[in-house]
């Protein structure tokens, strides 16, 4: 609605992070507009989860700018991003397992009335409404959330930060433990978010489930961005390719062929490393 | 758009009517404890003569009260993923302040009752404060104030009265009335009702209430179930934990004041070891170890089994030398089938 | 040190806090009772001459226990008088109580005074003592190994004696049908009074268990097993304060069960006034002490040792309603 038209939701430009004096994140910018997603890629260790931490208002970062629909902010507590509508989904963090589904969608945002009493019958009944708005069909919201299968349990924690009003999803990894099924529910869902005009940040090891749903792509290593290319601008190989770090395979190659015994494993090395490469630009 | 949901959940209860209601129930956390009562009530029936009498069974009740007051807030505060160690001596601490400050500055015994609020409160902020600043486990941080309150139970009594109890208050100013809100013997129906029970089973409505009725308790489950995902979505999961060891530091004083109303003059070396007792009840009652599961209404369960036992091997005039090992075998079973429906809950990865 | 201080409220909460203390103190002063009645009465004691000795004394004592803060206080007494340095330490555990012997004879003390709960423990320790030529005198509990682990003298109660003599107590007031009430399962000396009272008793006597450290447990106990039978007429508790909660069971249940009990304390001397508590058999713990420390007293000085290498019985006294009015100023102090 306001402001989205102008300046993006979420809006990185320079940021960097120390912890000590190790470096976890320097001169990352990222942007996020509404009704659209934004995916980071990048191995364990990238700097992925210090930059969500960031945007998640876990951490302060150090250095460059961070903005939220055009206004500069440091944020101090997750509280504070969401009130700003920043709604961070992590990957283990997203539900308690043994609390109904109803009592897990409204954790932290419960409705009441007079004298702190909960209003247990319009929880229930907006759990379900909303889940059932979202695809997923409970055939009872009082059972233990960890009953649900693992893409479901995401679902539920995205559709409680849509409902409460986030315009910005922060998703950790939503796919990182799912099966191939499971994880078509979860990219589906954030596919329906985006067309609800959401700005999503889907942060992700996976190519694979990253291209079908991205509209920018920010590849990240060693706390250095690699990659910052919008959909029209790469194919899924050159991503794939990008993520799997063809030149570390290439060079790594050429260190192995100097030992007699490792020149077999080199060949075969650089071969999947010619593989991967993108093909050049047309 | 309301009547579709309506109609969708009317759909959703055709296919929960398949569920038997047997099953819903055996879900609840307080089933087990529940079927484990009625067992060893009927069997307590049948090898005991006197137990089933009236004036028994408020023996009972009475000796399950004093337990449950204490696992009504231990209850919570396992959901609440922690222990409390020092419960136990705690009350000897409530009920020996209470005693001391009146005692010694010859006061009306309602300033000692309410110096010993404000003392016991502020101990289990200490234990809350201890717990949050230092992220020790609850386990360690509470043993540690265990040991110091018994220490300083022993220490203070013995260092003001010269002595190892604390004098007796019998003949002081608001004694009286002190004992008839803490300590008194009802007359219901013919039957003599010690107060406690009332008591408890008001602490026990109400903490139900807050469980399951008010965002605190939706809280306490999920800073016990998933602290990290509770933290996550902006429970204050410190500020939950402090209150419930403040809570227990509540009924703490409580039953420290029914110590020293009912009994007058407190042992200072009494209260050590039950905090385990009261652990015991809350798991017969359903809690899980490892918190995020149980109730309130479990822990009284589990507090009238364990009071039914210890008075039903007396009436079955049993050898005594045999009760700890019946309370053992109880624990395991509750346990086990803790462990069943925690398996039902969560399924495997 | 009470660990309160530290978790500070907010100044606002705290200044109320002491607001609201405050004005309770002043508004609440107990007309009766209460430390100032006790003021009323004191008194003193002299101290004695001779070289200055210094004495070990170690026991199996748990903390908080009654009965060995009176053994601790005739021990005081008695070195207060004969200008002797007493060294108290304690431990329920043999191992750490042989422990502590060893660090008495590390610091050369001149006396040992030891409990022998647990004889085996102290055998090797009490050995070393004789070695280093540090006499040592055994109370309360170990008559029979006394003598042979190289203690001079021994004082104590023999405590199925002490139980004999409860159970003819119980059988003189009239009493057919008896519970002994054991405060602590597991604990041999409470069992052999309950066996010592069954011994002389005559009638029918059973042992009731009850949790020591949880006094509702002890009356709902109690309570229970009068319920249950009630043609019992005789409690023997084996603890002053579960005398009391007897006291009230009884009450209770309306049972005319008459209660008697080992050892004392000053809220006793009234119950045995009133006439609820008929009985207590006392082994005079202060003597144990005092008596100990006097001994070593004796034989630096004097050479004396007492009961001719037999042991020394410091009870059982029976104190009843009659004895009740002299023995109530000692026991208000503490020291019976």
């Amino acid at each position: 609605m306001t402001g989205s038209g102008s300046a993006p939701l979420v809006r990185l430009t320079g940021v960097g992070k120390n912890y000590g004096n190790v470096i976890a994140l320097r001169e990352v910018d990222l942007q996020v507009s509404a009704g659209e997603v934004t995916c980071v890629l990048g191995d364990n260790g990238a700097g992925k989860s210090t930059l969500i931490k960031i945007v998640a208002g876990l951490h302060r970062h150090d250095t460059g700018t961070y903005e939220v629909e055009g206004r500069r902010v440091s944020l101090a507590s997750p509280r504070e991003a969401l009130d700003l509508g920043i709604a961070t989904v992590y990957q283990d963090l997203a539900v308690v397992p043994l609390m109904p589904v109803w009592r897990n969608f409204f954790l932290g945002s419960e409705k009441r009335r007079g004298l702190g009493r909960l209003d247990v019958p319009y929880m229930r009944r907006t759990t379900r409404s909303e889940l059932l708005g979202m695809g997923i069909d409970l055939r009872d919201v009082d059972q233990p959330i960890g009953t649900l299968s693992g893409g479901e349990r995401q679902c539920v924690a995205i559709a409680r930060a849509v409902h409460f009003g986030a315009k910005v999803l922060v998703l950790d990894e939503p796919t990182a433990a799912l099966g191939v099924k499971q994880a078509g529910v979860v990219l589906r869902y954030i596919v329906q978010a985006r067309e609800r005009g959401l700005g999503v940040i889907l942060i992700t090891h996976n190519p694979h489930h990253a291209y079908p749903v991205g509209d920018r792509f920010l590849i990240l290593n060693r706390g250095r961005v690699i990659g910052h290319h919008t959909k029209d601008e790469i194919t899924r190989e050159e991503l794939t390719a990008l993520m799997a770090g063809g030149a570390e395979l290439e060079q790594l190659a050429h260190e192995l062929e100097h030992t007699a015994s490792g020149a077999a494993a080199a060949r075969e090395l650089a071969k999947g490393a010619e593989d991967l490469r993108p093909p050049p630009a047309p | 758009m309301s009547q579709a949901v309506l109609k969708s959940a009317a759909a959703a209860d055709e296919r929960l009517a398949r569920r038997s209601p047997l099953r819903r129930l055996a879900g609840r956390p307080e089933f087990g404890a529940l079927l484990g009562a009625a067992v060893l009530f009927a069997f307590f029936s049948v090898v005991a003569d006197a137990f089933l009498r009236a004036s028994s069974f408020s023996t009972v009740l009475y000796a399950a009260s004093t337990f449950g007051i204490m696992a009504v807030s231990v209850a919570l505060l396992m959901i609440g993923g922690e222990f409390d160690l020092s419960a136990g001596v705690m009350v000897t601490t409530g009920a020996l302040v209470a005693a001391l400050v009146s005692y010694q500055l010859t006061l009306n015994v309602w300033v000692g009752v309410v110096i010993s609020l404000v003392v016991t409160l502020g101990l289990g902020l200490l234990n809350g404060l201890l717990y949050v600043r230092t992220g020790l486990p609850s386990f360690i941080v509470t043993l540690g104030t265990f040991l110091m309150l018994a220490g300083a139970n022993l220490g203070v009594t013995k260092l003001v009265t010269g002595n190892v109890a604390s004098d007796s208050i019998r003949d002081m100013d608001g004694f009286d009335a002190a004992r008839a809100v803490f300590a008194a013997d009802l007359d219901v129906g013919g039957v003599r009702v010690n107060v406690t029970v009332l008591w408890w089973l008001l602490f026990v409505a109400v903490a139900t209430w807050i469980l399951l009725r008010t965002r605190t308790g939706n809280w306490i489950f999920a800073c016990g179930g998933a602290p990290g995902s509770a933290r996550a979505v902006g429970v204050p999961v410190a500020r939950v934990k402090v209150g419930l060891f403040m809570g227990v530091a509540f009924t703490a004083w409580f039953s420290g004041m029914h110590l020293l109303f009912a009994y007058s003059s407190v042992q200072s070396g009494e209260g050590v070891g039950n905090e385990f007792y009261y652990i015991i009840c809350a798991v017969i009652g359903g809690c899980l170890l490892t918190g995020g599961y149980g109730s309130a209404i479990g822990a009284a369960i589990g507090a009238f089994i364990f009071g039914m036992t210890s008075k039903g091997i007396v009436y079955a005039e049993w050898n005594p030398d045999w009760f700890k090992f019946f309370l053992g075998a109880m624990l395991l079973l509750a346990t086990v089938v803790n462990l069943v429906v925690r398996r039902r809950a969560e399924p495997s990865r | 040190m009470k660990p309160m201080k530290g978790a500070g409220p907010r100044p606002a909460v705290a200044m109320t806090a002491t607001i609201m203390a405050t004005a309770l103190v002043l508004g609440g002063c107990s007309g009766s009772g209460g430390k100032k009645a006790e003021e009323e009465a004191a008194s003193g004691a002299a101290p004695g001459a001779g070289p200055r000795l210094k004495v070990a004394m170690v026991t199996h004592s748990g903390p908080g226990d009654t009965f060995w803060d009176i053994v601790q206080k005739g021990a005081r007494a008695a070195a207060t008088k004969d200008n002797v340095e007493l060294l108290y330490s304690a431990d329920p555990d043999g191992g750490k109580q042989a422990q502590l012997v060893q660090t008495a004879i590390d610091q050369k003390v001149d006396g040992i005074i030891v409990t022998l709960a647990k004889p085996d423990a102290m055998r090797d320790v009490l050995a070393k003592a004789t070695a280093a030529k540090i006499p040592v005198v055994s109370i309360n509990s170990g008559a029979a190994e006394s003598a042979r682990l190289g203690a001079l003298v021994h004082f104590g109660q023999d405590e199925t004696v002490a139980g004999e003599a409860a159970g003819e107590q119980l059988k003189k007031i009239g009493a057919t049908k008896a519970v002994c009430v054991v405060h602590e399962q597991g604990n041999v000396g409470l069992e052999d009074r309950c066996a010592g009272a069954k011994k002389t008793f005559g009638g029918p006597m059973e042992n009731l268990f009850v949790q020591g450290t949880n006094m509702p447990q002890v009356k709902s106990s109690i309570t229970a097993k009068l319920q249950t039978d009630s043609g019992i007429d005789g409690i023997l508790t084996l603890g002053a304060p579960f005398a009391a909660t007897a006291v009230d069971s009884v009450k209770e249940t309306g049972s005319d069960a008459k209660v008697g009990t080992f050892d004392m304390n000053k809220e006793l001397i009234a119950s045995l006034r009133d006439g609820s508590i008929q009985f207590a058999v006392d082994q005079q713990p202060y003597l144990q002490g005092y008596l100990a420390v006097d001994e070593l007293w004796l034989l630096k000085n004097n050479g004396n040792v007492v009961g001719g290498g037999r042991p020394v019985l410091t009870g059982p006294a029976i104190v009843t309603k009659d004895d009740a009015g002299t023995i109530a100023p000692f026991a208000d102090r503490g020291t019976r």
